[in-house]
This record gives C-alpha cells, structure tokens and sequence, in this order.
C-alpha cells in the first residue's frame, strides 16, 4: 500500500499552523515554512493542488478557513492523500456535529490529536469509519475506576468489528421504529456558448442514505437505470416496460454494496452501516434535462455605458420550484453605477466579485423572469484592455427534480424478524458550475 | 486628515483582516464605492473627494492597482483650501509618474502656485516638481524656479527642483547667465541651502565645468569653514564632524575643475586636505567611521587629482597603508582600491611598496572581492625591482586559487614576468609553470618553440626547453604541417650531436614521449627512435643508458598493449593527458607492478567469458571471421604469464590482422547503417574515469566526449570536451543531466551546434551533499545530418572523487579505529568472489581511489589497513578508515572494515569497496578485450588493399 502522507498540518488562512502530526520523521518540522512563503504567500495559490519544493510534495487543499496540507517526502500516492483528507474532514465534521472550521478545531484539540493517532499509521491510512471509531474514541472523560459502575453495555470488540463479514455494522441494534431515509442529490454541471450551443453538460448524482434499522436487515434497491431494467426483463422473460430509462457512466458504491450479486443480477444490494452514509455515486453525461434557460444580451454602448438585459427560464415542471437562485452577471471592473430593472427578485451590485448579483427566492416552473440593467463605467488610466467577458454563473436547487431523470422503483427491507419499515425517498438537483456565456 | 471618519473607518476595517483574501474583498468594495462616488460628481464636495483621494492612496500604498481616479487628485491641486491642495500634491506625486499625459493638465495649477505669493503652496509645488517633474516641466518651469531660488525663502527646494529639471534637461540651465548667480547662492550662511545649491552645482559643473570657476574659491571656503569647525549649527554636525555631507558634495565638486592656479586658494585648499587627512583614524563607532571616511576617500581623490606634492602622497599612501591592515573588510577594501588609483600618480609606486607583504596577504583573504583588488594592486604596482616575488607569490596562489579568477591571475602573472623578466631562465620557468597551469596556451607554446627550432644555432638552454614543450605538447600541433611527430623528432635530433651529455636524456625522453603521441602510430619513427634508443643502450653515461633500456622497454612493451588494445584509449592518453610524469602515458610501469601484458592477459581470462561468447556467435555467423575468433581466443586464455620475450613478438606480427579488420568494421557502419555505435565500452570508459580525473567519456565516429575533472574536498569541476570529429557540423546538441539527490550539478551552456572538428568545452560544476553511491547521469544527444544519435552516460562523479587520501600513522590510527566501535559506524563484511589480486596490486588499487594504505600498521603481513577523508557539504570532513583481511591460501575472499564517523558513509563507503574489488576491473586493464567485441560480429572479409602495417590508419582517417 503507498504511503500517503509524512505529516499533516491544519493551517489558517493567515498561515498559522493550528494543529499538526508527524507520522515519518522523513520530513523536517520547518516544512511548513516553506508551504507558508512559497505557496500561500505567492498568487500560486489555489492554482495547483499539489507542488514540490526542495524534494518535498506539498498536497493541500482548503476546507472553509483551513488548509489542510499533507508533506511528503517520497514518492506518494496522491490521490490516497486526498480521498484521506476528505475522510478526515468528514470525519471530524460528524464528531464537531456539523462545522469543520478553525474554531472547530481550536475547541476540539484532543480530540483531533486521538483522532489523528488513530486513522494514519506510519503515514498509511487505517479505519476511517465513523461509526467504528465512535465506539471507542468518546469525548467523554476518563472514569475513575473506583467510583464507576460496571457498565450495561458490553465491551465493544474492536477487532471484531473490523475483521468481520459486516465491519460496518455493529450487531444487536434496535430501533422501535424503522425508518430509511433515501435521498437522490444531483449537481448539474454546464457550459453554454452565448449562441446557445451546449459545450459541456454532466451530472454527478449520489445516492445518500440514512438507516435506523434493527438487526441485520438485507436492502435492495432498484433504479430506472437501463442496464439493471433490461437485466430484470430479461430475467423474467418479459419485455421491457416502455418508459425512459437512464444510462449510468461511472458508478461507485459504498463498500458495504454486494458486488458479486451486483455483476451477476445488476441489482443494488446490502447490508446498510447504522445511520448516515453515502450507498453510490454517479455520473451521466446523456440526456440530461437542463432545469434554466438563461439568455443573455450584453451590449457596449461607447466606452462607458453597458446594456445588461438577461432573461431566465424555468423548464421543469409547473408544479414544481426553484429555491435560491441567484444568478452572478459579470461586469468589468471599472463599473462605477448600476441601474436595475427586475421582474422577480432583488438585483445589486457586489464589486467585490465584480458581478451584478441578481437573488430570486422561489422561482416557480415554466414561468421567465428579466434583468435589464443599465451599467457605467468610470474612465480609468490604464491602457484600456477589453474586457473579457467572463460566463455568467448561476446558482439554485430544485427540490424533487433530476436532471438525470433517474427514479427510484424500489426499495426493498428484508430481515428475519420482518418487521415493517417505513421509507422516505427525495430528489434534489443543483448547480454545479452552471455555466453560461455572453 | 482629523475628522474623516469614513477614512479612519476604512484603514482600521483594513487592519482587523485577518487575511490577504478579507483585504483584497474590502478594497475591492472600496473601489467600487469610490467609482460611484466619482462618477455621479454633482454632489461631491471638496471635502469627500479629499476623503476619497486619500484612500486611494492608502489602497495605491497596500499595493493594489488603482487606475482612475487620477482626474480628480489633479483636479484638488487646485482647490483653494490647503489641505485639498495638500492631499492633490501628495496623491499626484504617489500614483503618477512623469510620463503620465495627465500631468499635463497639472503643469498650469502647479506654475500658478510656484509664481504665487503664498510659500507654504511654493513648497508644495516644489516638491511636486522636485520628485515627478519631467521634460515638460523643464520646459515651462526652469525659470520660474530659478528666480524662487534668488528670492524666496524655501531655497533649499528649489535648488533640488531645479537640480531634477536640470537633469531632465540641461538645456534649461545655461553658464553664461547662471554663473555669477550660483556663485552668489554660495555665500550663503545656512549650511542647509548650502548643501542642496552644492548638489546642484556637483550637477552643474559635471556636464560643463567652464564657466564656473567663479565658484572655485567659493568651494575652497566652504571647506575651510568647515575643516575648521567654525559656527556651524550643532544639527549640522554628525558625529563631530561638520557637515560632512556638504565636505564630500564640495570635494566632489572641486574635482571636476582642472587644477587650481591661483596659489594662494591652493595653499588654503591643501591646508584643508592636509587637516582632514591627519584628522581621520579608526574608531570604534561605526557611524563616525563611516562619516569620516566618506570625507577621507573624497580627500583622497581630490589630493590625487590635484597632483599634490609628494609628501602629502607618501602621507596619504601611509594612512592608506594602515587601512588594509585593519580588520574590518570594508574599510581594506577601499584602502586596497584607493592604493590601486594612487599609482597612477607615477612617483607614489615607491611608498607603496613598502606594503607589499601586507598585500599578499590580502591575496588571501576570505573575500573574493579583496583577493580581486589585492591582485589589481600587485599587479599595478610590479616592476622590475620586484617582480619575481610577486610573480612567484601570483604563482603560488594559482595553484589554490578558484576556478573563475585563474585566467585573469595566469594572464597576469604572464604579463608581468614579460614585461619585468630580470633574466630570460626566469621567465622561462615562470612560462613553463603557466602552461603547466593553463591548457589553452599549450598549442601555442608548442608553435613557438618549433619556431624557434628552426634558426640555425640556438643556446642549449632552449633546447632543453623545447625538447621539453614538444615533447609534451608537441602532438597538440600534430595536425600543422611541418610539426608530424616525424618531423619534430627529425629537428630535435639534429640537434643532438651539439649538446652536451646532461641534456641528451632530456632528449631521449623527448623521443619516447613523441613515440607515445605519436598518433596514428608510426613505424617509421618507431624504428628511427629504437636505433636512437639502441645505440644509447651502451653509453658511457649511466643516465643516458639507463633511460635508453628503459625507454626502449617500456615502448616495446606499450606497442603491444596498444595494438591489442583499444586504440582511442591511447589517443585519449595522448590528447587529453599531459603527464607530467617525464616517462610515458601507460601509468602500470610507473607504479613498478609487474609489466602490462601480464596483467592484460590475467584480467582477460577471469573476464574472458563476454568476448569470448560474443566471438562464437560472429564465428557461426561470419566463417570468415574465424581468423579473428581463434586469435583473440587465443590471446585471451592462452597467453602465459611467465614468459614474456618471445611470446610478444609473435603475438604483434599476428595483430595487424584483428586490427585490420578493426578498422575496415568500423568503416560501414557510419556510412551505409546510419546508426552510430559507440567506439568501445560505455561502461569501461566509465569505470577507469572512476579512478582517474581526465579521460575519453564516450566516443562515436562523429563524436569524442571528453572529461577532465578537478577535485576540491566537496567541490568539484567537470569538463566535459566535445569534439566534432568530423568535418560538418553537428547540430542540435544537447546535454541535460539527471542529478542524484546527493549531488548539485551545474552545468555551463551547451551550444547547440558543434562546428567541423572542432572542441567545445562545458564546465560542470559538482557539490557534493552527502555520502551516496548513486551516479549522475548525463543524457547527450545531437544530430548528424538527419540521424539523432543519443546517448546515457554516467558522469564519473563517485563517491571516491570526493575523498582526499590521507596517510596516518599508527599513533593516529589506533585510537580512532578503537573510538568506532560496532555498527553502523563500524561495518564488517566477508566478500566473496574477489577478483584475485596480490598485496601490491591492492595496494595500488585502493590509492588509485584515493584511499591510502597506511603501511606497516597491521602485524599481520596479510592485511592491508587505509584511511582517508571525505568531504561533503552536510557533514565536516570526516575520517574514514578500513581495515582488509586478506587469506594467502584463498585470494578470492577477504574480510572488509570499514569505519567511520557517519553511518551513512560507513555503509556507502563499504559497498563502494566492495563494489571495486568484486565487479570492477582497473581501467586500463578493462581496455583489452573491449575492441575485437564490437568489431568482430561485424567483420567483413578483410580486404587486402588496407596497409597492415598501419592497423590506426581506418580509424585515424575517421577522425
């Protein structure tokens, strides 16, 4: 297995380090130093996730105010370094309860540093499940032996539970009542040319899910995805039922997903952890139904005067609704004042971002709302360079829409004491980068 | 700039950032704020664009680019009111420069407060002027400055402004009329306007001093009032001393006049000079040093532009003299700088002798730029009286002196001892070191003598030196004619006759290495030089007669290495390595080990398993070849080391066959396969570089790289020669290297066309940072006409390059080998499968690694004990010490030691021996079998048209 990191260091935005653990004496204490002049101090910043100084990689990435920066000094597995940092962070994030931020972390050093003890060994990475590693790092405080009580609870077997069929999930849990909660989330990604011409469209999709299931139950889910319908036909020898049926580019499951039953019968089964994981990840690049129009005229009057006028459209279904859109129209830096006409929703300047920052709220289906607005500039000494024009950029999420048209058929519970479940199943697409040029 | 609040508000908000990214947000909100602000201007009071221009600024100072708002900074010029004027100037000068068009519009408003009454706007203007004003300016302005500095009170501004317009344009400022008056502003009394009217006629008197000698008596008194400490204000005394700004400004000044006439302002001026002189001493405050030294240094060159009198220089040079023996740098700097300009004065060159053993020794101080002055000094100062002693202490130096100052000390030191010789012999010996030194005089030393040789009667004592420069450098000119090694023995030998009997072994040593250089081979003078050789054998002169056997010897016996053995590992010899050692290129008989042939065949036959497999198969393929096959095997297993006498003889009437077809096997492959194969083994070559420091890297039929190396503890310089061996050029050369971890490797330029039989040279520069065995690869490549050719080779930068052999004696020894005790200091290793070597043998071995045997140390006659020391840049130069434990009974095992200071280097320095002593056979050794390799797979049928008697001949004529 490679190695994935020499040392880890939690930096701020200033540079200070926060927190930080060596696991190979390969690298030098001061190699933050280097991190902190030679790239956070320079523009470099931000443009390249990993960089080399002095025969030390330096792969970093930010999460809210933190740098995360992983040292390596050999010849490293990178992108191990980077799914762990992720892991870490969602990690923390579920033992902060939510934010993962500098404060989070100035409040919650000892537990970071057991933590961190704990999921790198000698720069390899090891168990990094939440649910596994609450059993047995607790914030709770160290009881004195004399004055404790035997516990109900019986001592939880760590090596039991990692080196078991199911390590995911602990056995004996019971819930009185046992609920699934599914949820399809989708990012639409686009890039349009100020013609209209889609130049790149994709969807990445992930299933997430949360159990409070008793015993061991065994789930299957079914999608209207074309290859596991077809697989279903075939199988029951009927033909396929007509309806749309989506093609997935790119699955990834949960590890705790059968792979075997899932390349012979193409059906999605498992074991589930206990509470919240994430069953499979996907992406389609076909078909995709674009829930925005957005047409934009951007006209330059003279030297300094611009004419913005941008119209959006919603082509999901009536009944249904956009919430927080918010749609950023580049303007060049000199603007000086704005002039806004809106139909729906607020419009301001933020110069800043140098954008006109347009906020609609709710944005019901089939309905347009416009933007016109009337833009000076101020004369400014430079040479005038013209102005680049950078893509529009839009912002929203649709609540029981996907783009992808992906449905959940089925999700089936089995478990031998057959108790009854209840199921909740919801759909929501957002933006990506949503692209549009003008 | 009270009460703004918005302003005060802004720089805090800038303050609380707690990052770059928060500061770039806010300005970025400031900006757009200040755009709207500016652009709806009908309700912009006076009061909020101040706020705003003054923000811009504050963003302008935290570096962000602010790109408007310049109209209104200029438009608050002017404003009525004096803090808006204020901010207007002050912004104008930050964020605008002289070539900005909008200070065009400025010009107006700024004349209109220059020729206004009020003075507190005069200034303003002035200092605006002063930092940003440009031709324009100049232009419209010049005037009117020139009258505010008569009349007004803020003089001190104007004259620094006028001095900027000056500069700008000196045609605004003409002699005629301004003379008198700048005479006149040197009367002044407040040494403050004095100062910046001194900076302007230093201005003035630079570009034209006529017209200005008015002001010479004015200077003189300026100074007299300060040297002499009078009523000058306690501000304007620094240290104690008055003013010496002003002093340095006013001696300045007076050096851009010619000489003073009057004798009286003389006089005064020299009184000046001569208390400013006796005045100055070290002190400790480095302030006060600094001060006074600036006024000294300035006197210094203002007495040597006067011309004063000599006891005044002797006074100077003394002071001098006991500035570069102070400790500190700088102030030995300038003492050793000013030195240098005081002899141009021609009568100061003998006071400055005097200090001559005090500049040597500067010669060799730490600071480069000390040691650069201290060799301009002596340099200047030799003639004849002392010339052989600096020469000889520049010559002592250039044996220690870095690489980058060498050939401007060797072309001085060349210069002085021809300009100065007191005798010819002298120079001659201080030449003879040079070229020693100095590689690219060698063929032009090598020229002249043969010149010289041609005049009819030439004193004995330049034959020896000739007989010695031909003989060493003599094949440098191989390629001109009249200088074949034929013809240069043909004229040494004339001379022959008319010498007398302590210069004829010179000669003979001449012939021999002639014979040596001699390239191709030629049997002609071969012959010629054994009859010489012959006829001496029975000399009366023991000297003479002992070097006529021995020569004949040795040359007989290199012949038949030579023509079994790769012939570019001759020429290499003879090109690349000037021995200094008198007798010959081979380095085995030196070293008094048994002679090479014996050696040849034992090393051939333990390796003999490559050539003779590769020799089957061309047997199988090529029948033909099969003369060639049972000749080289019969060289390579037959060949008894006990007798060597007859045995040679019939091996070299054999070898002019495999040589043959050598060079006719050699010949097809540039020409019909267009794939160019290396002349002998890339890895051989590479392992005999490992012990020696200058040798043939790799060889192709187009091209020959070559190596010379210098070592220096951890430093290290690599040459890599690049020799176009054929008569077009090769094009798109390249040459990048892959440097270890352990290893910093600079390397110089390669150009990317080689010209036609031409040399280029690229130094490398090698540091070495640890201990390591990994090696330096040097990826090559160029063109041939449409073929690419490329090439890996190791660089032969290893780990033993960067020892320094070390002798201890066993009082030495013992306690540092006892103090490293156990491992990883101490390693301990049985090698098996050892090359079988006698005791002298190894000995010769780990010196020529540079690992020195320390003799005697062990009881035990069997074991052999060696100590070095290692230089890297991590670590101080450590000891390294080893112990071999050999067994009589079974040479192909022995017990290694190794121990040193660093683990690290412990182990390194282990695996390198033993790395040596399993796989690794001795250079020259390694040689023998090489060539009949690649030939013979690729043999043709030998055509008989090839002269047998010259086997270099195909391959010279390649070259």
């Amino acid at each position: 297995m490679p190695v994935a990191a020499s040392a880890i260091y939690f930096l701020n935005l200033r540079g200070d380090v926060l927190i930080n653990r060596t696991y190979r004496d390969d690298v030098g204490g001061n190699m933050v130093d280097a991190f902190r002049t030679h790239i956070m101090q320079t523009k470099e910043l931000g443009n390249c996730p990993v960089r080399q100084i002095g025969g030390c990689s330096f792969v970093y990435m930010r999460i809210s105010n933190v740098y995360i920066v992983i040292v390596v000094s050999s010849n490293a597995n990178v992108a191990c370094g980077f799914k762990f940092v992720v892991e870490a962070v969602a990690l923390f994030k579920s033992y902060f309860g939510g934010a993962f931020d500098e404060d989070a972390i100035r409040n919650n050093f000892v537990l970071i540093y057991e933590l961190l003890d704990e999921i790198m060994d000698f720069g390899y990475p090891q168990n990094l499940s939440p649910e596994i590693l609450k059993l047995y790092i607790t914030q709770e405080g160290v009881r004195s032996p004399f004055s404790s009580k035997p516990k109900d609870k019986p001592v939880p077997n760590a090596t039991l539970q990692v080196t078991g069929a199911v390590g995911w999930r602990r056995e004996g849990l019971s819930y009185k009542k046992n609920e699934v909660f599914l949820d399809i989330v989708e990012s639409v990604n686009l890039l349009m040319s100020s013609k209209g011409n889609v130049l790149r469209c994709d969807v990445t999709g992930k299933v997430l899910m949360k159990c409070f299931l008793s015993g061991m139950p065994d789930l299957k889910l079914g999608l209207n995805d074309k290859i596991g319908l077809e697989k279903e036909s075939e199988m029951k020898s009927r033909p396929a039922k007509s309806g749309k049926t989506i093609e997935l580019d790119d699955v990834t499951f949960h590890q705790c997903v059968n792979l075997t039953r899932f390349n012979s019968e193409k059906t999605v089964s498992f074991v589930p952890p206990d509470g919240e994981f994430e069953l499979m990840k996907y992406r389609i690049t076909e078909g995709v139904n674009l829930p925005f129009r957005v047409l934009p005229t951007i006209n330059e009057l003279g030297r300094t005067r611009i004419e913005v006028n941008v119209k959006v459209k919603s082509v999901f279904g009536a009944k249904m609704f956009a919430l927080g859109v918010v749609v950023k129209i580049p303007v060049p830096k000199q603007t000086a004042k704005t002039n806004f006409q809106v139909t729906t929703g607020r419009a301001k300047y933020n110069p800043s971002i140098d954008c006109l920052v347009w906020k609609i709220r709710k944005f019901p289906g089939q309905t347009e709302s416009t933007l016109s607005a009337e833009i000076e500039l101020i004369s400014t000494m430079g040479e005038k360079k013209s102005w680049t024009r950078p893509p529009i950029q839009m912002e929203f999420q649709v609540p029981m829409f996907t783009a992808s048209g992906l449905r959940v058929r089925f999700l089936k519970v089995w478990e031998k004491s057959g108790y009854n479940t209840v199921e909740w199943v919801r759909y929501i697409t957002k933006a990506g980068s949503y692209e549009i040029r003008c | 700039m009270s009460g703004m609040r918005g302003l005060s508000v802004f720089i805090s908000d800038i303050r609380n950032c707690q990052n770059k990214e928060a500061e770039r947000l806010r300005v970025d909100k400031e900006l757009g704020n200040i755009r709207t602000c500016f652009k709806n201007d009908k309700g912009l009071t006076p009061y909020k664009k101040k706020k705003y221009v003054w923000k811009m600024l504050y963003i302008h100072m935290l570096g962000y680019d602010v790109d408007f708002g310049h109209m209104e900074a200029v438009s608050l010029i002017s404003a009525p009111k004096y803090p808006e004027k204020q901010v207007g100037y002050i912004v104008t000068s930050c964020l605008l420069n002289e070539n900005h068009d909008f200070l065009r519009l400025a010009i107006n408003a700024v004349r209109n407060d220059i020729i206004g009454r009020n003075e507190t706007y005069q200034c303003l203007a002035l200092t605006l002027v002063g930092n940003i004003g440009g031709r324009e300016f100049a232009e419209s302005l010049a005037p009117d400055v020139q009258k505010l500095l008569l009349q007004a009170s803020c003089k001190e501004k104007a004259a620094l402004c006028l001095l900027r317009l000056f500069r700008k344009n000196p045609d605004v400022v003409n002699a005629d009329g301004w003379a008198d008056r700048m005479a006149q502003l040197l009367d002044e009394r407040d040494l403050g306007v004095l100062t910046s009217s001194m900076s302007l006629l230093v201005s003035l008197v630079s570009n034209d001093y006529e017209g200005y000698s008015s002001c010479l008596p004015k200077c003189v008194k300026i100074l007299e009032r300060l040297a002499r400490n009078q009523d000058v204000p306690q501000e304007y005394t620094y240290y104690g001393i008055p003013s010496p700004w002003l002093q340095v400004k006013t001696m300045r000044a007076l050096q851009y006049f010619p000489t003073i006439e009057d004798p009286s302002t003389r006089r005064s001026l020299f009184e000046v000079l001569q208390r400013i002189l006796m005045g100055t001493d070290v002190v400790k405050n480095v302030n006060k040093n600094n001060a006074s030294h600036a006024v000294l240094f300035e006197a210094l060159s203002l007495v040597m532009h006067l011309n004063a009198e000599k006891e005044m220089m002797s006074q100077c040079v003394a002071l001098l003299g006991k500035f570069i023996s102070v400790r500190e740098p700088n102030i030995r700097y300038l003492g050793l700088e000013n030195m240098t300009r005081m002899l141009m004065i021609t009568d100061a060159q003998d006071i400055i002798k005097k200090h001559q053993p005090q500049i040597i020794t500067s010669l060799k101080d730490p600071d480069i730029s000390i040691r650069r002055r201290a060799l301009d000094l002596l340099y200047g100062m030799c003639d004849v009286s002392n010339a052989k002693g600096i020469v000889e202490e520049l010559l002592q130096y250039l044996s220690t002196a870095e690489f980058s100052m060498r050939e401007e000390l060797s072309l001085k030191a060349a210069i002085l001892a021809e300009k100065f010789a007191p005798d010819l012999s002298w120079y001659v010996d201080v030449i003879l070191q040079l070229i020693d030194n100095a590689e690219i005089l060698l063929p032009y030393a090598a020229s002249k003598v043969r010149e010289y040789m041609d005049k009819i009667a030439i004193h004995e004592t330049m034959v020896k030196v000739s007989a010695y420069i031909l003989g060493e450098y003599g094949h440098l000119l191989a390629r001109r004619p009249g200088c074949s090694a034929r013809e240069l023995f043909g004229i040494l030998h004339e001379k022959l006759p008319t010498v007398s009997s302590p210069t004829i072994p010179l000669l003979l040593s001449t012939y021999a290495k002639l014979l040596m250089h001699a390239q191709p081979p030629d049997i002609e003078l071969q012959k010629q030089i054994w009859n010489v050789f012959k006829k001496y054998e029975s000399s009366i002169d023991v000297e003479i007669q002992q070097r006529a056997v021995e020569y004949f010897e040795l040359t007989y016996l290199v012949e038949d290495v030579e023509d079994t053995a790769d012939q570019s590992a001759i020429k290499l010899r003879a090109q690349q390595l000037p021995s200094n050692a008198l007798v010959l290129a081979d380095p085995q008989p030196v070293n008094g080990t048994p002679p090479p042939l014996k050696l040849d065949h034992e090393s051939a036959s333990q390796t003999q398993s490559q050539p003779n497999g590769d020799l089957s198969k061309a047997q199988s393929q090529i029948p033909s070849a099969d003369l060639v096959g049972e000749m080289v095997d019969s060289l390579a297993i037959e060949a008894p080391p006990v007798d060597m006498g007859s045995h040679q003889r019939v091996y070299r009437e054999e070898d002019g066959i495999p040589d043959e077809v050598d060079g006719t096997a050699i010949v097809p492959i540039g020409d019909q396969a267009n794939k160019v194969e290396p002349i002998g083994n890339i890895t051989e070559r590479f392992n005999a570089l490992c012990l020696k420091d200058s040798g043939v890297l790799y060889e192709d039929p187009y091209i020959q790289i070559g190596v010379k190396a210098e070592w220096r503890g951890h430093h290290g310089r690599l040459v890599l020669f690049l020799g176009n061996k054929v008569t077009s050029p090769l094009t798109s050369v390249q040459a990048l290297i892959q440097p270890p971890a352990h290893l910093k490797l600079e390397l110089s330029l390669v150009p990317d066309t080689i010209p036609p039989r031409a040399q280029v040279q690229c130094p490398l520069e090698v540091m070495n940072i640890r201990p390591s065995r990994d090696v330096a690869v040097l990826d090559f490549s160029y063109k041939f006409g449409t073929s690419m050719v490329s090439a890996k080779l190791r660089l032969p930068a290893v780990l033993n390059k960067f020892l320094q052999p070390l002798q201890l004696t066993s009082e030495e020894f013992f306690p540092q080998w006892r103090s490293l005790s156990g491992p990883p200091l101490k390693l301990q290793e049985v090698v098996r499968g050892v090359r079988p070597l006698s005791l002298p043998e190894m000995e010769n071995l780990f010196n020529s690694f540079r690992v020195t045997i320390c003799p005697g140390l062990d009881p035990n006659p069997n074991n052999l004990v060696a100590s070095t020391t290692f230089y890297s840049e991590n670590t101080r130069p450590m000891l390294c010490l080893a112990r071999i434990e050999t067994d009589p009974a079974d040479r192909t095992q022995l017990r290694l030691t190794v121990a040193s200071g660093d683990s690290t280097l412990t182990f390194e320095l282990k695996e390198f021996i033993k790395e040596q002593l399993i796989a690794i056979p001795m250079g020259s050794r390694a040689l023998v079998p090489a060539v009949p390799v690649p030939a013979a797979p690729l043999a043709q049928p030998p055509s008989p048209a090839v002269d047998a008697n010259d086997p270099g001949a195909m391959l010279a004529g390649l070259l």
